[in-house]
């Protein structure tokens, strides 16, 4: 039940997967065979660094790939990386290392010395007899083939072969899958690893093993593959689900591990295994439309798995590519296909079928039937001289089939039948008899009409009232001389305020036409009037040329807007550009001072107002003032001077005030002279009132 | 008319001179410091009516000056004029001793709203 | 929609951005959620690319139930990238609402859609401002803009060159390739100020799905449709908006272009530049700002006053670097302002530059009194915006500031002090007068 959503959201995931390697059709576009693109992501991703590879997992793999794909400019490790093959050709070292330096030393053949062979011989021997995980299991079997390949005086023959093979069945799962230890969950990439491991101990047999339990690992190798997944286009492929304790392994990884197990069992044992063809083809469609793996192991995994499938005891697919699925009819282009092996080598002898080709509006009537393909020698193509008459541009499918020379090629070669490949034909549309008018509502008739050249570069000049009709219409035909719709035929017109609007050009047959009766519109061009740029857009994937072109200007006069239902014009998009920048600067205009007079006016006016000073002085002589009351005696003199000296003191204190001092201490000292002036006035006032009294009454 | 009326006021004018000739010394020196103070107040209205009243706190302390020397010279008249019945029981010193307080108080004000 | 996020990002402005520290705003962790672990496989360039810039990547599947933006309140990532186009229902702990609040909490985003999104990733595309076409069948189709191509007939691979104009978002190193783009089309709704087109379609482009016949006209077309889109959120954070997951693809990196109608074939698209610089961008390697070190003084003085006089000239100073993705490096402008401001700018002054991001002026206050405040909000395209405010009282004149003796009152002068010597002579005179 948990499986279910699990395997639909994969299924999802693989669909997505595929999308970025094909464009988005309805016959997904055919994945082609390795090429020189996966030579160059080789050397890119196997690159050493400081002159060797990482580890020795990572050494393998670069090695491998650069001698399946047959690399010449591949980097020379062999100086750095033997002295680590040496370094772990010893007994101690773990057993994935040490079946990874055999691995390696199987390509690089480093200098080894025979005696540390038997070695690790005897000791991957015992292990095989103790081990109890499928994953030691499988290094030491397979580190036990590669001593058996690299020294053939070695003994590496398994004495209780029987027993080991028990041992790896005992872990299988009835659906196919295996168990890595006793522990319950199954794994695919298990299975993978337990069927090279069988493949291994059949081969270091020493007696052969019982035909009765290899017939039960064909059955699990079938039962395996019925849990396979697939696309609707035919690619077949293997996932797996998190297994506790194990890395979690993609489709990839799964896949490719599955294709090493069973083909290396199928190459050790004898008879068929009955795995349909289309799942081995489907197998390699997988790996091949992951296109160029950005992951050094995934790469590894699809170059790998891809010369398994290349040559294999079961059933070899051949690829069929095409190299261009547009054709030109203007060019004249030849339809060529390539049949090729999943590494790029040359297929068998065949025949290439058109079968028929249908234009997907009409699936029923076939254009083409039955044509066969010429094959040429020098390109290695197979190739469609020429297109008949019927073929017109759209979009078509083209159904091929390879029919190998040898009849037996049947049982080696998986060639997947039937194959759908959408083609596109494209051609130049002629577009002609473009025509507008301006025509009035009600009669029909026209007031203004031209005709336009929609290949030049003319344009008109119109004008028009709500009260009348716009028509435009032209004609498109194919090359072959048929009606033509294409996908996008739209007219737009634009206000000088920016608002625009879309009508889509309907047809009839050849002629294209659009009529637009401005007294609907009114409200949907929000009353505006004004210049109104015209543009026509015609467009399709088949049409070559399509166009964009600007038509001309239609000056429209609309009412004005009813003030009760003003319409509201929708936001227009604020240029970015404008939207940031520095405002204007700002400085403070200060309050101007009043106006002040010239300082010479003031200077003027002082002497004028000192003047009545004088003028009183002068007066007071003219008078006749005399001091005559001064008291002559002693004592009121001095308190007479005392006294208008403490008013010049109190005023001359005033004057002390004005220029610095503060009011407290000014007051201060005022109540200090006060009193004295108090005590001093007093007596003098006292004085002469006396001196005026004696002088009355005598 | 018009000549009997210019004859008038000239009779009038003289009239008035000679009476006022008639005054003691010491109450025309108090006139003519008021008269004095008086010219000087409209000296600063006539600056204040061409440039404005700009520092206007300066404008009224001048005036203000002018006019209360001015007051208080005139109550200092009344106060010391003998012919004067109702301050005929105050003795002229204690006029005057009023006056300079006054006075002082007044420049005390005039020299703090001065600025 | 532009409304919910204007209040969305206006009631959380408060909340400061605390994710990367203001001294290194550069993300460090990024989550890379995937619909499958091919995507890593095969847009390993890309993410080769940020790697190689010093960014940790944890790829994660979309639905796996373990993944989660955040525990016990605490952010664990810096940014997070979204290369599901697909997914139904994120797992674990994310969702749309955990997403947007962790892009406004002031981290960065990129989001990749493609011709089958999911109507989560399109409600999230249109809480950031986004809108995506509503027919989920459609892709860009341009027949006139379209990369010649053997293999793609149905004109939806693009190849555009509609770029912004920005050398900060862009980098200064012009784009000569077009870009190739697969994918669905956006428009931006036209009240909405934070989001900006950095990749428009061309005027030939519409959004229609490409197996059926067209009966009214698309809602996009033209170039109002935008590719790729960028926001810049009120808290600075970031996020990038594209209608295809293949223009991240190590295949469209890879490829070559030539666009319909030109006679010009690129060796190498501009994808990768493009991706580059704009993953630049939103990680804040580029155009991010900070302004320190504002100073303001009386002319002469050295220190920070407390208050201001009325007519005191005054000099202000302040620093604003750019972060390079290492370091701090000068800004350089020509159009920095400052305000001077109480209700409204009394003062606006552009500020002059040394070019080693220390920018000054110097100006007289205002003869108005009150509180005012230095205010300097820069807010250019593609720059993150700076708003620094001040405040600053500003007193009137005292008592003892005014000018002492004013010649024009000197008859004023005269008088007050004519009169004091008048009384003094009437004095003596008044009393010895016989």
């Amino acid at each position: 039940m948990l499986l279910l959503p699990r395997m639909s959201s994969n299924l999802a995931r693989l669909l997505l997967l595929l999308l970025f390697a094909f464009s988005i059709c309805d016959a997904v576009a055919l994945p082609g065979p390795i090429s020189d693109r996966h030579r160059s992501a080789a050397l890119e991703l196997f690159a050493p660094q400081h002159g060797s590879f990482a580890s020795l997992e990572e050494s393998y793999e670069a090695l491998r790939i650069f001698e399946i794909l047959a690399v010449r400019e591949k980097p020379d490790v062999r100086a750095t990386t033997c002295p680590k093959v040496l370094e772990n050709l010893v007994s101690s070292t773990p057993l994935k290392d040490l079946f990874y330096a055999l691995k390696v030393n199987g390509i690089l053949k480093c200098k080894v010395n025979g005696d540390i062979f038997k070695d690790i011989a005897s000791r991957l021997k015992a292990t095989v007899k103790d081990a109890k995980t499928l994953v030691d299991l499988y290094y030491s079997i397979g580190s036990l083939l590669l001593i058996k390949d690299q020294a053939s005086d070695v003994d590496v023959l398994l004495a209780d072969a029987d027993g080991t093979f028990h041992s790896i069945k005992a872990l299988s799962q009835s659906d196919g899958k295996w168990r890595y230890t006793d522990k319950p969950e199954s794994s695919t990439y298990a299975a993978g690893l337990a069927l090279e491991a069988l493949a291994g101990v059949i081969t270091l047999a020493s007696s052969e093993i019982d035909q009765s339990r290899v017939n039960l690992v064909k059955n699990d190798i079938l039962k395996l593959f019925d849990s396979i997944e697939k696309y609707d286009d035919g690619t077949f492929y293997f996932d797996e689900k998190l297994v506790g304790g194990h890395e979690h392994q993609g489709s990839i990884s799964t896949t490719s591990s599955v294709v090493r197990g069973v083909f290396a069992f199928a190459a050790v044992t004898s008879g068929k295994i009955n795995l349909p063809g289309d799942k081995i083809l489907g197998l390699a469609k997988f790996f091949l439309g992951i296109g160029i793996p950005g992951d050094a192991k995934d790469l590894f995994n699809q170059i790998e798995s891809l010369a398994l499938l290349e040559s294999n005891r079961i059933s070899i697919p051949l690829i069929l590519s095409l190299p261009a699925s547009v054709y030109s009819l203007s060019n004249k282009d030849k339809l060529k296909v390539r049949v090729n092996t999943v590494l790029g080598s040359a297929a068998p002898p065949l025949t290439v079928k058109l079968v028929r080709a249908f234009s997907t509006v009409a699936k029923d009537s076939a254009v083409i039937q039955n044509k066969d393909l010429k094959y040429d020698q020098n390109s290695g193509h197979h190739v469609l001289d020429v297109l008949p008459d019927e073929v017109d541009v759209g979009i078509y499918v083209f159904v091929f089939e390879m029919v190998l020379h040898d009849a037996d090629g049947e049982k080696v070669y998986a060639t997947g039948g039937q194959i759908h490949v959408p083609i596109y034909v494209t051609g130049i549309v002629k577009v002609s008899n473009a025509e507008i008018a301006v025509l009035d509502n009600d009669l029909g008739s026209i007031e203004t009409q031209k005709t336009l050249d929609l290949a030049g570069n003319d344009i008109v000049s119109l004008s028009a009232n709500h009260l009348q009709k716009f028509r435009f219409s032209f004609q498109l035909t194919t090359p072959r001389g048929h009606a033509f719709k294409p996908h996008q035929a739209f007219l737009k017109l634009k206000h000088e305020t920016k608002y625009e609007h879309i009508f889509v050009v309907g047809n009839a047959g050849k002629k294209f036409e659009i009529v637009l009766d401005f007294l609907g519109l009114v409200e949907k061009f929000y009353y505006l009037s004004g210049r109104y740029d015209i543009e026509l857009t015609v467009g399709d994937a088949v049409m070559e040329n399509s166009f964009l072109r600007p038509l001309g200007h239609l000056e429209l006069d609309l009412p004005e807007a009813p003030t009760s239902k003003a319409p509201r014009l929708p936001p227009l998009a604020v240029d970015p550009y404008t939207r940031y920048g520095p405002k204007a600067e700002i400085t403070h205009l200060f309050r101007t001072p009043e106006k002040r007079p010239p300082t010479q006016l003031s200077l003027i006016f002082l002497s004028l107002t000192l003047l009545p000073l004088i003028g009183f002085l002068v007066g007071l002589l003219r008078l006749g003032v005399n001091l005559r009351n001064f008291p002559s005696s002693a004592a009121p003199a001095t308190y007479a001077i005392l006294f208008h000296l403490g008013i010049a003191a109190v005023l001359v204190l005033y004057v002390l005030f004005w220029l610095k001092l503060d009011l407290f201490t000014t007051l201060k000292t005022t109540a200090l002279l006060g009193v004295f002036l108090l005590f001093v006035g007093h007596r003098i006032l006292s004085h002469l009132a006396t001196t005026s009294a004696k002088l009355k009454s005598a | 008319m018009a000549r009997s009326t210019s004859k008038d006021a000239q009779d009038l004018f003289r009239a008035l001179w000679s009476a006022y000739s008639a005054t003691p010394t010491n109450l025309k020196i108090i006139d003519l410091y008021v008269m004095y103070a008086v010219f000087t107040a409209l000296i600063q209205v006539v600056y204040m009516a061409m440039v404005g009243s700009f520092p206007f706190n300066s404008f009224l302390s001048g005036v203000l000056s002018c006019v209360g020397t001015a007051v208080l010279a005139v109550c200092l008249r009344i106060q010391v004029n003998k012919e004067n019945k109702e301050f005929k029981d105050l003795a002229p010193e204690r006029a005057f001793a009023d006056f300079v307080l006054c006075n002082l108080v007044l420049h005390l004000v005039i020299m703090n709203f001065l600025g | 929609m532009s409304k919910k996020l204007i209040v969305l990002f206006l009631g959380l402005v408060p909340l400061l951005c605390t994710c990367f520290s203001p001294d290194t705003p550069s993300d460090r962790r990024v989550l890379v959620l995937l619909d499958d672990f091919a995507i890593k496989s095969s847009h390993s360039i890309f993410f080769n690319n940020l790697k190689s810039r010093g960014f940790d990547l944890d790829f994660k599947l979309a639905d796996d139930p373990t993944i989660s933006l955040q525990r016990y309140g605490q952010y664990l990532y810096d940014a997070l990238i979204l290369f599901s186009p697909t997914i139904e229902r994120f797992g674990g702990s994310i969702d749309a609402a955990a997403i947007l609040d962790f892009v406004d909490s002031g981290h960065d985003l990129i989001v990749a859609a493609n011709g089958n999104a999911s109507d989560l990733i399109r409600e999230i595309a249109t809480e950031c401002g986004v809108d995506f076409d509503e027919d989920s069948s459609a892709l860009v189709i341009d027949h006139s803009g379209y990369a010649v191509s053997a293999t793609e007939g149905d004109h939806t691979l693009i190849a555009s060159d509609d770029f912004i104009k920005s050398d900060v978002i862009l980098g200064s190193e012009k784009i000569k390739a077009p870009v190739l783009f697969q994918g669905i089309g956006h428009s931006l709704n036209p009240s909405n100020s934070l989001v900006l087109k950095v990749l428009s379609a061309s005027p030939s482009a519409y959004s229609a799905n490409p197996k059926s016949k067209l009966t009214s006209p698309p809602s996009l077309t033209g170039t109002s449709m935008s590719l790729v889109s960028v926001v810049q959120a009120r808290n600075n954070a970031r996020i990038l908006i594209s209608g295809s997951l293949s223009m991240f693809s190590n295949r469209f990196f890879r490829s070559d272009v030539q666009k319909a109608g030109s006679p010009t074939k690129h060796d190498k698209s501009g994808n990768e530049q493009f991706v580059t610089e704009l993953s630049k961008w939103v990680f804040h390697e580029r155009g991010h700002l900070k302004a320190v070190n504002v100073k303001h003084h009386k002319v002469g003085e050295v220190d920070e006053p407390a208050i201001y006089r009325i007519n005191d000239d005054l000099e202000y100073s302040v620093e604003i670097y750019e972060w390079s993705g290492k370091t701090w490096e000068p800004y350089v402008a020509n159009d920095v302002q400052v305000q001077f401001y109480m209700m409204s700018p009394y003062v606006l002054k552009t500020l002059s530059t040394d070019n080693k991001g220390y920018y000054f002026t110097a100006f007289k206050v205002p003869d108005v009194y009150g509180v005012f405040q230095f205010k300097v909000e820069y807010e250019r395209l593609g720059y993150t915006s700076l708003s620094l405010s001040k405040q600053i009282p500003v007193r009137p004149f005292r008592h003892n500031e005014y000018e002492r003796f004013i010649p024009a009152a000197y008859p004023y002068y005269g008088a007050a002090f004519s009169m004091m010597a008048g009384f003094f002579i009437f004095t003596a005179v008044h009393l010895y007068h016989k």
